[in-house]
């Protein structure tokens, strides 16, 4: 990848990792707050108090699974700096 | 008096510490001085990446403060301290290959480094240098009373005697090894930590006579601890407060920042930043969870175990048998001087490379190899041990400035830093702008505190009082930051753009 490419690269991935935030903070409302009048229980604990902590770690784990796996890149990091952008 | 069972483990957990420092030194001689004790040579993998960044973030208040407002205040405790699970994968997704390039490309050590070279400015430099050593030093010394409190708590020695042996230990060490004898030390104290969470939580779901019978006890006699908001104890401008501080602005912390400079290959970034989030919430989950069922050990009323802080050490001397409290005393400690070693490195980088060796540079002299050896080991040590004695008495000034530590970091770095790696239009005005004017009313009330430690009189009493104003009751974070972007966008539109050459080293391509 030329300097000009990487940046690209690295701007596209910061940007997918504050998506990933926004998602989680949305879930993290939606299973806490969301569920918390459900009647259900799991475990003697009521559902969001599993889904809010839990099942957010869990999520936040396969979302950064994904994050690495189909979003960043590798890349090279000890290629010296060529002016203009190019190889 | 004294269980010299609890003390063995320790002391040989201690050592071992400092081995690691000798080795550490002993491997790394011949390499370049500075980059190998102030950033490890670029030479860190995936695992111990991610150990050191949640070792350093996760504070020997996550071991004992925490966990003692999840046992008064249930199950939203730790619904709001998940939030931290954020932490790991967006400080390295963010910043870890912006940073990781740009240092190789500028010859930068430090995350002041980085902001000198990207605004052109020494003076935003020494401020930042400045900001660093001042909350670090007050976050240092709650570790070191923290962890000498718990130790004292259960050991039943002396205050004293537990900051002698850990804080000697983290300061000798980190002088001595730098910052990869900061990250293994880090990867082990880690370890130790889940393995202290899981041991705990064996034996208090033990001593409480099982989960059925704890939570049974709990729905009975604590139903709101079963409610998101536990029964007002838990508002949501706190959860509000915690993603902003907790989560989302820790990708501003310098000491998790620096460790995007640190590591050897994307390869190791990505898998930190996975390993990272699970083993957050692996720890952030385990503890609070542990805390809510300590009821089944500490059965009475919050005031008879005097305060929250003595919610742990209490069920570790309840819960556990004694032969093995020395043992469950390690997971907290390690959690303690994980924090201090990463904070210290950077502190003695901050003074050492950031203002030293630079004021050298300027003046056109050359400083030999041999010399920056001595001067950076003796720098770490004295600010280690400096902060140490500050934590055998330590004065209300401390605790003063160490209430506005973490979220005046944030402020003062938040923008300079995002905004400064990602806006091309982001410039000297306006950093110097945002990180002082930004701090400057975050820490406001710490100076209306500081003025009341001089005076009492009333008319201080009433400008400190108008000093701690927030809007709609929000912590002061929110107005801090938002200060700070507008200050950062004024400076932007109205200040001088940045040099060409700088644009094109930080925006290749244009």
């Amino acid at each position: 990848m030329t300097p000009k490419e990487k940046y690209r690269q690295i701007c596209r991935e910061a940007a997918a990792t504050g998506l990933v935030l926004l998602l989680l903070i949305l879930l993290w409302c939606a299973l806490g707050f969301g569920l918390a009048d459900s009647e259900v229980l799991i475990f003697g604990l009521p559902l969001w108090a599993i889904a809010g902590t839990l099942g957010i770690w869990l999520l936040a784990i396969v979302l950064t699974y994904l994050l690495v796996k189909f979003v960043f890149k590798d890349m090279s990091l000890s290629q010296p700096f060529v002016k203009n952008g190019k190889e | 008096m004294g269980n010299l069972a609890a003390l063995l483990p320790l002391l040989i957990f201690m050592a071992l510490m400092i081995g690691i420092g000798f080795y550490v030194r002993r491997e790394s001689a011949g390499t370049s001085f500075v980059k190998s004790y102030f950033i490890g040579n670029h030479n860190l993998g995936g695992f111990v990446l991610a150990m050191t960044t949640v070792a350093t973030y996760s504070s020997v208040s996550s071991f004992v403060g925490g966990p003692g407002m999840a046992w008064q205040i249930g199950f939203g405790w730790i619904y709001m301290a998940v939030v931290q699970v954020t932490a790991i994968f967006l400080v390295l997704g963010i910043y870890g290959k912006r940073v990781a390039l740009l240092s190789r490309r500028l010859e930068a050590v430090t995350v002041v480094d980085i902001i000198r070279a990207r605004f052109n400015s020494d003076r935003l430099a020494g401020l930042a240098a400045f900001i660093i050593v001042l909350f670090f030093c007050a976050t240092m010394t709650a570790q070191f009373v923290g962890g000498a409190k718990l130790f004292s708590a259960v050991t039943g020695y002396s205050y004293e005697m537990g900051l002698l042996l850990f804080g000697l230990t983290v300061v000798l060490y980190t002088a001595i090894g730098g910052f990869r004898a900061v990250a293994l030390t880090d990867t082990c104290c880690a370890l130790v930590m889940m393995a202290g969470i899981v041991m705990l939580l064996y034996y208090v779901l033990q001593a409480g006579g099982g989960y059925e019978n704890i939570m049974a006890t709990l729905h009975a006699d604590h139903p709101e601890m079963f409610e998101p908001l536990s029964a007002g104890h838990m508002p949501l401008t706190l959860y509000l407060t915690q993603w902003i501080l907790v989560g989302i602005c820790t990708i501003a912390l310098p000491q998790s920042v620096v460790r995007g400079i640190s590591y050897k290959d994307t390869k190791g970034l990505h898998q930190a930043m996975l390993i990272g989030t699970v083993v957050v919430g692996f720890m952030n989950i385990g503890i609070n969870f542990t805390g809510i069922l300590a009821h089944g050990v500490l059965t009475g009323p919050l005031e008879s175990y005097g305060g929250v802080d003595n919610i742990i050490p209490k069920t570790i001397v309840a819960a556990m048998p004694p032969s093995l409290v020395g043992f469950a005393i390690i997971g907290p400690l390690a959690a303690s001087i994980s924090t201090i070693s990463g904070l210290l490195i950077v502190a003695s980088s901050a003074i050492i490379k950031d203002v030293y060796l630079h004021a050298q540079k300027a003046k056109g002299e050359k400083v030999s190899d041999k010399k920056l050896r001595h001067l950076s080991m003796a720098a770490t040590a004295a600010i280690g041990l400096l902060v140490f004695f500050i934590a055998v008495t330590p004065p209300s000034l401390i605790w003063i400035i160490n209430m506005f530590a973490f979220g005046g970091l944030e402020t003062a770095f938040f923008w300079v830093l995002l905004l400064g790696l990602f806006w091309r239009r982001a410039n000297k005005a306006g950093a110097l702008l945002a990180m002082a004017g930004g701090t400057f009313v975050y820490i406001l009330p710490m100076l209306g505190k500081i003025l009341l430690l001089i005076t009492s009189a009333e008319w201080a009493a009433s400008f400190a009082a108008a000093l701690n104003w927030s809007p709609f009751g929000l912590h002061r974070i929110v107005l801090g930051l938002t200060v700070s972007l507008i200050c950062f966008i004024v400076g932007a539109y109205k200040g001088k753009p940045t040099k060409e050459e700088t644009l094109a080293l930080f925006f290749p391509g244009r």
